[in-house]
């Protein structure tokens, strides 16, 4: 029998709700309390989320934000500025010590990154993994990726693009120079790809759940069996949401 | 003096770094490392300003203290490197 993962669909939720559900799933993983989980979520309203390295007024036009009442929130892991709207978003949350998780953070990246490779596929669409932590279909970014590893355990969480709006995108994100912006918009439009500019047409949201769910199955040789955050999770999470993310001492400390 | 850099790591990614420096000793009084790319773990980040403020303006200096304390603290940068870093900085002062 193959071993049995956890799967969360916690539906939609605010940015610091999202983030603090990712690191709650963390520390209780890594208390042995809850098994591997992947996650499948989307971010209600819309929202900015920044890599934990990033300056938040340098990335991100706060002011725009609040008024197109867009939220912002820091993540923990590193990488780039993600304006999250229509996406699927995953997380998965996994010991370090799993055999199934390279020790090599690379590897890593590129291990979690083929489950939606092959979920992705199962949508038909061909992708591949763009080192160091992207997947495109067709040279075009459709997915970004982002790992930390904490009390031994990693945390990786990532979007695949439903559909991508690049000139709402940058009315909350900043750019260098206004004079810049056009260059920008058409330079990410070349670069950037999503499931509705691929296929056509609208793919749900729930389709692409059901597809990156197999996805995971096939590529770690497991079963994903649906379940809930544990009250100790969902304890974390508030906790994590009202001292952390929801804080700006946390998304203005760079 | 103050200085701003935001630098295309090769092979890497977007570094940019804010540099307060002693101009007539030529080096390091406070530093910021902002950008998109990953380092583990992440808190190395500011152990890193903090122990580089003092360290003089000077390429190989900061190759080899940048490399010692990777070294010594056991940190694995992603998209970021000494040589990246070691460029963010001295960038600030051109």
């Amino acid at each position: 029998m193959s071993e049995q993962w956890r799967l969360l669909q916690t539906g939609f939720h605010t940015a610091a709700e999202n983030m603090a559900i990712d690191r709650a799933i963390l520390v209780a993983n890594s208390q042995g309390l809850v098994p591997p989980t992947v996650r499948f979520y989307g971010w209600q309203p819309p929202a900015i989320s920044i890599g934990y390295f990033q300056s938040l007024t340098e990335e991100v036009d706060v002011n725009a934000c609040q008024r197109y009442g867009v939220k912002y929130v820091r993540r923990i892991t590193g990488g780039g500025a993600v304006f999250h709207e229509k996406e699927l978003t995953y997380s998965i949350v996994i010991p370090e010590s799993h055999p199934q998780i390279p020790k090599n953070i690379l590897q890593s990246y590129s291990r979690i990154c083929n489950a939606l490779i092959r979920g992705l596929h199962h949508l038909s669409i061909e992708s591949t993994y763009a080192p160091i932590n992207d997947i495109v279909v067709k040279g075009k970014k459709i997915s970004g990726n982002a790992q930390t590893r904490k009390h031994n355990t990693v945390l990786q969480h990532g979007t695949i693009l439903l559909d991508v709006d690049v000139e709402k995108m940058f009315t909350v994100l900043n750019v260098p120079s206004e004079k810049m912006k056009d260059k920008l918009i058409s330079d990410v439009r070349q670069r950037v790809t999503s499931l509705r500019h691929i296929r056509g047409k609208d793919v749900g949201f729930d389709d692409v759940a059901t597809a990156m769910k197999r996805g995971f199955e096939e590529e770690f040789t497991i079963t994903l069996r649906q379940g809930a955050l544990t009250s100790e999770e969902d304890q974390l999470a508030t906790q994590f949401e009202n001292e952390c993310f929801s804080t700006r001492q946390w998304n203005h400390r760079r | 003096m103050r200085g701003h850099s935001v630098y295309k790591v090769p092979q890497g990614k977007l570094l940019k770094t804010t540099l307060e420096y002693d101009e007539t000793r030529h080096t390091i009084q406070s530093l910021r490392i902002t950008g998109d790319f990953f380092a583990y773990p992440e808190e190395a980040i500011e152990l890193l300003e903090l122990k580089l403020e003092q360290t003089p303006l000077d390429h190989t200096v900061l190759v080899q203290t940048i490399t010692r304390l990777i070294h010594e603290h056991q940190i694995q940068f992603i998209g970021l490197d000494a040589e990246g870093l070691t460029q963010g900085i001295l960038r600030c002062v051109l």
